[in-house]
This record gives structure tokens, C-alpha cells and sequence, in this order.
């Protein structure tokens, strides 16, 4: 996921790639370098993504080459919209672009399936995502500073990562601002905790009920 | 996706020195969401036999119904308590009745024999979801993990251990496997099988 603040954007993903249901890598990195001020959240097929993302990349080091200038992060992510889409038959691949530029200030663009372009001021992505976009509505404020994006980017990964099977790992985060780009990370064992759903609900006279005893079957 | 994956789940059995574990994760799912954290797929049949049953939710307790009566009608008509490889052999008929329409299952089973001397013997045994047992000596593994539980179990058991070295081989085991599996975790239960008494210890591990 990605998200804007005053003076940068947070850009955030889990750490699981799945084959199938095994897990062939726990660690992940995710969040993808395409230039000094702009990141990608990579998700789909993991070949498909970091295909896509080493060709931007390539794109982007021959534009501030010729232009002298760092690239609008709006170039990035058309960039990336014209091989999603012109490829849209061969790929299956979810991403989300953003950064900061010097006209602009910060952006996130989503690019979804299809190949379309869409700027928000927040984006998510992913198997996870569908879990938590009630979260994310009921969540997210306008004019939030560093520390508070920080914090929502956290929640919303830990709940996803808690739910869905194919997140999960550990959380990583980029702070991309005019400043340069801080690299966050928080392993799993520090992850935010939620309700996890072992408590049971007392009964509507207001007694507890009891913990079920495993106890052998009855024989005579 | 096959059917066995749908709920997700795993189970592994494994023996020590007169003693016997068996210890399953506690996850439900609808493919990759995430249910219930505390859904029990360990049952005891009798004081000294368990039965893991990892697979499709709805025969895991479908199954464990079926195995309970027949069981029971057991006792009534032969006035003693089953002995575990008996109950493997009853599992396994069990499962084989519905071979062209199968229960999605793989049983588990651990449990104490009782020896001729007067003793208990430790006894573990899996059957494939048509009802081939499988009679181990070491350990035996089922569920959406069974293939890094195979790897894992396979680096770390050997052979007489003592019920509390037991109790961390088997936890580490299960732990690391269903760590490397998207299906199996939120939550583990061990239960530790002596010829006087039963330990049942929940674990705390990763819940992604």
C-alpha cells in the first residue's frame, strides 16, 4: 500500500511470496527502487512485477540522463501504465507507484489488473487488500503528518497479514520525502496485535462460559 | 486448488521413549482467509489414544462423530476398551467403505498398546484419505504441511526420547513447518501421552 502525507508519501508491503501454498520466501522485499524519489509496491506474479519494474527502471535512468532532471513521478507511473496495459493479455500484475517530485510534492498512483491509471491519496494492493479497505475507509484522515501515516501504513499491513493466508512475514516501509528516502522495518514478532479470536463470549446472563475440558470420551 | 487445501490444517504424531505425542495447528479457513484460530482437530478416542484429523472441516468433525459411535458400539459389545491398533484398523475400514466418494481426511493416530507383560508399548499410525494405513516407528505426518513437516521431523527426531524432550521436538517441528505453510498456523496444541497421564500444552507461535 501506499499512502500521502503533508510532506512525502509511505509506501508499505508484507514480506510473503507464495508458491501455491508454500511459502518460498518469508523475507520479501517488496517496495521497489525505480528512481531516487520513487518506489513501487509490487503485486501479482512476482516475475511479471519485477520484469516490469527492471524495464521502468532502465526507462527512468535514460530520462534523467537526457532531461538533467529527476523524473514527475506521474512519467513513472505512465510508464508503467503503458506496459501494463499494452501487455494486459500476458501479464498479472498489481501496482502501485508513488513518490515524491519537485512540482508536484508527493503522489500515489494505483495501476491496477487492467492497466489502468488512477491517482489516490492512498492505494492498496494485493490478496491482503480486500481484507481491509473497511479499515482503511474508516481510517484515513486528510493532512496527516509522518509518524500518523506511519502508524495507519502498520495497522492496515498487520490486520491484512493476520487474515490473509498469503500475507504475512514481516512489514516494510519506505518514507520517501524532498529529503531522501528512510528505509522502516518491523519484524513479525512487533507487529501490532489485534482481537485474535480465542476469548469467548460470555453468555447474555453474564456468566462466562467455561473453557471446554478435553476430557475421553465416556466408556463403560 | 484441491479440495484437501480448502480448509487447511496439519497434524503430526511422532513416539519417544513409552511415550507418545501428537500436536496440530488451530486454523480454519475459506482458502486464503482465515476463519477461527481455535477450531480442534485432535480428539481422544480413550485415555491412551488421540486422533488427528487434518483435511476438509466438515468430515474432520464428520468423521470424528463416526469414529465416536463405532467406538462406542466397540465397548459395548466387547466389554473392554479398544486397544490403538485396532482403532487404526477400524479407521481404515472406516475410510475404505467410501473409496469411489472419499471423506477428504488424512488420519493421525497415537496412543499406548497395553503388552502381554502388563507395560504400554507407545503406537502411531496415519492412513491416506482412502484408508491405507501407514504403521511408523518414528513419526507420521498429515495436513497441508506434510511436506515440511516430513523435512523438518526427518533433521530433528530420534530415536528414546524422554516425554519433555519429546514435547520441545515435536513443537519445533510443527512450529517450523507451518511457518513455511500459508494454510497451517494461527495457533498449535501439543498433547503429550504417557502410560498415567496426558499434557496438553497450547503454543504461542506467529499468527499470519
Amino acid at each position: 500500500m501506499a499512502v500521502q502525507f503533508t510532506d512525502g508519501v509511505v509506501v508499505g508491503a508484507d514480506s510473503r511470496t507464495t508458491m501455491g501454498s508454500y511459502i518460498a520466501n518469508r523475507v520479501t522485499d517488496k517496495l521497489t527502487h525505480v528512481h531516487d524519489r520513487v518506489y513501487c509496491c509490487r503485486s501479482g506474479s512476482a516475475a511479471d512485477t519485477q520484469a516490469v519494474a527492471d524495464i521502468v527502471h532502465q526507462h527512468l535512468q535514460l530520462y534523467s540522463q537526457v532531461s538533467g532532471a529527476p523524473p514527475p513521478v506521474h512519467t513513472a507511473a505512465s510508464i508503467f501504465q503503458k506496459l501494463c496495459y499494452e501487455n494486459k493479455d500476458a501479464l498479472s500484475a498489481g501496482i502501485i507507484v508513488a513518490g515524491w517530485d519537485k512540482e508536484v510534492g508527493p503522489s500515489v498512483y494505483n495501476i491496477p489488473l487492467g492497466g489502468g491509471l488512477f491517482r489516490q491519496p492512498w492505494a492498496i494492493g494485493g490478496s491482503g487488500s480486500t481484507y481491509v479497505y473497511g479499515y482503511c475507509d474508516a481510517t484515513y484522515k486528510e493532512g496527516c503528518g509522518r509518524d500518523e501515516t506511519v502508524n495507519f501504513v502498520k495497522n492496515t499491513l498487520a490486520l491484512a497479514m493476520s487474515r490473509d493466508g498469503s500475507s504475512g512475514g514481516v512489514i516494510r516501509m519506505c518514507v520517501i520525502t524532498e529529503e531522501g528516502v528512510e528505509r522502516l522495518f518491523v519484524p513479525g514478532n512487533e507487529l501490532p496485535q489485534f482481537w485474535q479470536g480465542s476469548e469467548v463470549l460470555p453468555n447474555p446472563k453474564g456468566k462466562a462460559v467455561p473453557e471446554p475440558q478435553v476430557v475421553p470420551m465416556v466408556v463403560e | 486448488m484441491s479440495i484437501m487445501d480448502q480448509n487447511g490444517g496439519s497434524v503430526i504424531a511422532m513416539v519417544g521413549k513409552d511415550c507418545v505425542a501428537i500436536a496440530s495447528d488451530l486454523r480454519l479457513g475459506n482458502q486464503a482467509l482465515g476463519v477461527s484460530s481455535n477450531f480442534q482437530k485432535i480428539f481422544p478416542v480413550t485415555d491412551r489414544i488421540y486422533l488427528g484429523l487434518p483435511g476438509l472441516a466438515t468430515d474432520v468433525t464428520t468423521l470424528k462423530e463416526r469414529f465416536r459411535f463405532r467406538v462406542n458400539m466397540y465397548t459395548i459389545k466387547e466389554e473392554r476398551e479398544i486397544e490403538p491398533e485396532t482403532f487404526a484398523h477400524l479407521v481404515s475400514s472406516t475410510l475404505y467403505e467410501h473409496r469411489f466418494g472419499p471423506y477428504f481426511c488424512e488420519p493421525v493416530m497415537a496412543g499406548l498398546s497395553k503388552t502381554p507383560s502388563g507395560g504400554y508399548k507407545p503406537f502411531i499410525a496415519a492412513t491416506d484419505l482412502i484408508g491405507c494405513l501407514n504403521f511408523a516407528k518414528d513419526f507420521v505426518v498429515a495436513g497441508t504441511a506434510s511436506e515440511k513437516l516430513f523435512g523438518v521431523a526427518e533433521g530433528l527426531w530420534e530415536p528414546d526420547l524422554e516425554p519433555e524432550d519429546l514435547f520441545e521436538t515435536i513443537s519445533q517441528t510443527l512450529m517450523n513447518a507451518v511457518d513455511r505453510d500459508a494454510y497451517s498456523g494461527w495457533g498449535c496444541v501439543v498433547h503429550v501421552l504417557t502410560k498415567d497421564k496426558v499434557i496438553t500444552r497450547t503454543l504461542k507461535g506467529r499468527m499470519d
